[in-house]
């Protein structure tokens, strides 16, 4: 595959060609990585998942799952915790962000920077063991709070459910958000605003008409973005719960791991479920994407 | 076994003469002061010789043990226990010929193997081999391992994989000197393998949490125990809490026919607010977050050893029982130091090794036996869950069964969890 070369402007087409090739050599241990690590595991998924696992016989069985309302509660449980920890770090996130911005305070921009990069990283294991010497039945917040009178966990609340995993999963999705919101926010040009503000608009006709449109495509972006992020997290929904809260990457995992509902045929066409819901996400950011880039350039 | 007392003078002696301490007059004199016939005595000092000397190579000695063993049938009782220690005595002549072991899935600080490596070098100076990876392998690795390597001479594996072993022509049959002993269901009765220990469902109780008794698996409903019960992981992956639904089924109406009452409970227990989706392992256990936890004897006892005092934990079998899961040993078909591999087995199913897995925790096979004689330390006795206890529980070795089991809990736990 030949690379575009427009941004320099070639000579004769024969250096082009010969400077796109060797252009071309160097994506070869991207094309490799990517071919290894994505596109060779999705074609066996794929293909794992129209074929019997025990006879190797093609079939559509796998896909049943569909009709089968015990089935698809995981994926109505994975809907529900990405949706709301989509929502609750997208909201979150937005606010800390803007606020890091309105600052106009450097440093307050790398330490939050610096920290959103960390906690965004802070997952699985860890990160549920955390939760549990803080949220558990037994933690020291809801020990502290038992103290004061409220008792978290005689109102309903669980750690270990969707709403617990709601919380948790918020813990990386908020500084998520402020690092990809960061930098369109920061890209607003100030001149905008004075130039609306001379043309004669309000404050609120700045934001319909000129903050909102611009800020539309990266924020629904991030939305996606955070959304497939929570959809396929699977460590730390596991180390919390131990499968007791249904999600789709857990079950897959019993599917594959588990000696008692051992069936790879299930997995993979539940995986191939998992793998449309996400490309759906990043397909659709990578559209936006490429919309908005073109007015926040910096 | 009214020969005991003679059958274990013999080996005094043996052991004494063997290692140099008394020549072979002395050996003579003190086996005819035992007041054994003089053939089986002949037998003896023949096998002794050919130990203390070593020369004897495994393919020689592997005859004249099968030669002790025809003369035996028409020898006195006395002469047959001799005839039985002329077996041994051959076989450890042998073992310590081959001067190796190969050891796969006996990893040293699981069920206090390390102290029963130390016993075996100490009685019989063989070397152990196998790579500490090899020791950490799984009962599959291990299956694997003999059947790809060929080196293993012995594994511990799970129960079902000792069948499949058999199954796949992966060991050799061999029946140790205690074989009486061992409850039929956990052997196999042609002698391809022999359950070693077991670990029984207990309830491991933070008594500084828990104000009432917990007995039985009824008690784990009362509205006391919000969120405080846990179970070991998930039961569709984990053996730990897939035998702690199991278990429950006893209580309920089912058993080991029976799984369904099992996972009925633990529905209830789901709905009643108690079972806590928090697993119960070490970290959970000893910082409050699972209060009861239903899980494996030797686990629990360990963690409660590990807390000491902090919190307070005792560990009870469900009085209406439970089910325990055994581990076997087996014999590598092709085992290229057979005899070491045999001499394992002996060590394995004697007093002293099952006493140093009841040490560690791990109900050894010959639990009863040796409780009913008398031979467990008060002291060690102290530290378990009553043997009274222990009489409900239930060894499952049946694959039938396991399988049966698994199948009914694959599509009742989704109900458990997705309800």
């Amino acid at each position: 595959m030949r690379t575009p070369s427009a941004g320099s402007p070639a000579h004769s087409p024969a250096a082009a060609k010969s400077r796109g090739g060797r252009a071309a050599l160097g994506l070869v241990p991207f094309g490799l990585l990517i071919s290894l690590f994505l596109l060779v595991p999705t074609l066996s998924l794929a293909w794992g998942s129209f074929h019997d696992s025990k006879t190797g016989a093609l079939t559509l069985a796998n896909y049943s799952y569909l009709s089968h309302p015990l089935d698809l509660v995981p994926f109505a449980n994975s809907l529900e915790l990405s949706l709301a920890s989509t929502i609750l770090g997208s909201l979150v996130g937005l606010l800390i962000a803007q606020a890091i911005v309105s600052s106009q305070r450097p440093i307050i921009q790398e330490i939050a920077t610096t920290f959103s990069s960390v906690a965004a990283n802070f997952a699985g294991v860890p990160l549920a063991f955390a939760f549990i010497a803080t949220l558990g039945a037994s933690g020291l917040l809801t020990r502290t709070l038992l103290g004061a009178g409220i008792d978290l966990y005689g109102s309903g609340f669980k750690l270990y459910s969707v709403v617990g995993l709601t919380v948790v999963y918020a813990y990386w999705e908020i500084p998520l958000m402020v690092l990809v919101m960061l930098p369109p926010l920061q890209a607003m040009k100030p001149s905008w605003r004075e130039a609306a503000e001379i043309l004669g608009a309000s404050r609120w006709q700045y934001m319909r008409s000129v903050a909102i449109p611009v800020l539309m495509t990266p924020f629904i972006s991030s939305l996606l973005l955070l959304y497939a992020n929570a959809f396929g997290a699977y460590a730390t929904a596991y180390g919390l719960t131990t499968g007791f809260v249904s999600l789709v990457p857990i079950q897959i995992s019993n599917l594959i791991n588990g000696d008692v509902n051992h069936d790879p045929g299930l997995a993979d066409a539940l995986a191939v479920g998992l793998a449309v819901i996400m490309a759906i996400c990043i397909g659709g950011r990578a559209i936006l994407e490429r919309r908005s880039t073109r007015w926040l350039t910096r | 076994m009214a020969n005991e007392p003679v059958v274990a003078r013999i080996d005094e002696l043996k052991n004494a003469f063997t290692a140099g301490q008394i020549d072979r007059r002395q050996f003579l004199k003190g086996l005819v002061g035992l007041g054994l016939a003089l053939p089986s005595i002949g037998l003896i000092v023949a096998a002794c010789s050919s130990a203390a000397s070593t020369i004897a190579p495994a393919s020689t000695a592997a005859p004249a043990s099968s030669v002790a063993g025809a003369t035996m049938a028409a020898a006195s009782p006395a002469a047959a226990a001799a005839a039985s220690v002329a077996d041994l005595t051959a076989l450890i002549a042998a073992a310590k010929g081959e001067g190796h072991i190969y050891q796969t899935g006996i990893p040293p600080e699981w069920v206090n193997y390390q102290a029963i490596f130390d016993l075996w070098k100490q009685d019989y100076g063989v070397t152990i081999d196998g790579t500490a990876t090899e020791g950490e392998y799984s009962s599959g690795q291990e299956l694997d391992s003999i059947k790809n390597t060929g080196k293993p001479d012995v594994g511990d594996v799970g129960i079902s994989f000792a069948v499949q072993a058999k199954t796949d022509g992966l060991s050799a049959p061999y029946k140790n000197s205690h074989w009486a002993d061992i409850p039929a269901t956990a052997k196999d009765a042609d002698g391809f393998w022999c359950c070693n220990y077991w670990g029984a469902q207990a309830f491991v109780v933070n008594t500084d949490a828990v104000k009432i008794p917990i007995n039985d698996w009824k008690d784990l409903l009362d509205p006391s125990l919000k969120n405080a019960v846990g179970i070991d992981g998930d039961p569709t992956k984990a053996n730990d809490s897939f035998f702690a639904v199991w278990s429950a089924a006893i209580a309920n109406g089912g058993g080991i026919d029976n799984i369904q009452p099992g996972i009925d409970f633990m529905n209830q227990l789901q709905a009643s607010g108690n079972l806590t989706a928090a697993r119960a392992n070490d970290a959970n256990i000893l910082s409050g977050e699972v209060k009861v936890a239903i899980k494996w004897d030797y686990l629990g006892l360990a963690v409660r050893d590990k807390a000491a005092g902090a919190p307070n934990i005792t560990v009870t079998i469900p009085s209406s029982g439970s089910l325990a899961s055994p581990y076997a040993d087996i014999v590598a078909a092709k085992a290229p130091h057979p005899n070491a591999a045999k001499l394992w087995q002996e060590l394995i199913y004697s007093d002293e090794a099952q006493l140093l897995f009841l040490k560690g925790y791990a109900h050894p096979i010959r639990y009863d036996a040796l409780n009913a004689a008398g031979k467990i330390p008060a002291d060690l006795a102290a530290k378990l869950p009553s043997a009274d206890l222990y009489k409900k529980v239930t060894i499952v070795t049946n694959i039938d069964k396991i399988t049966a089991a698994k199948t009914t809990l694959g599509t009742g736990w989704k109900i458990v969890v997705n309800s």
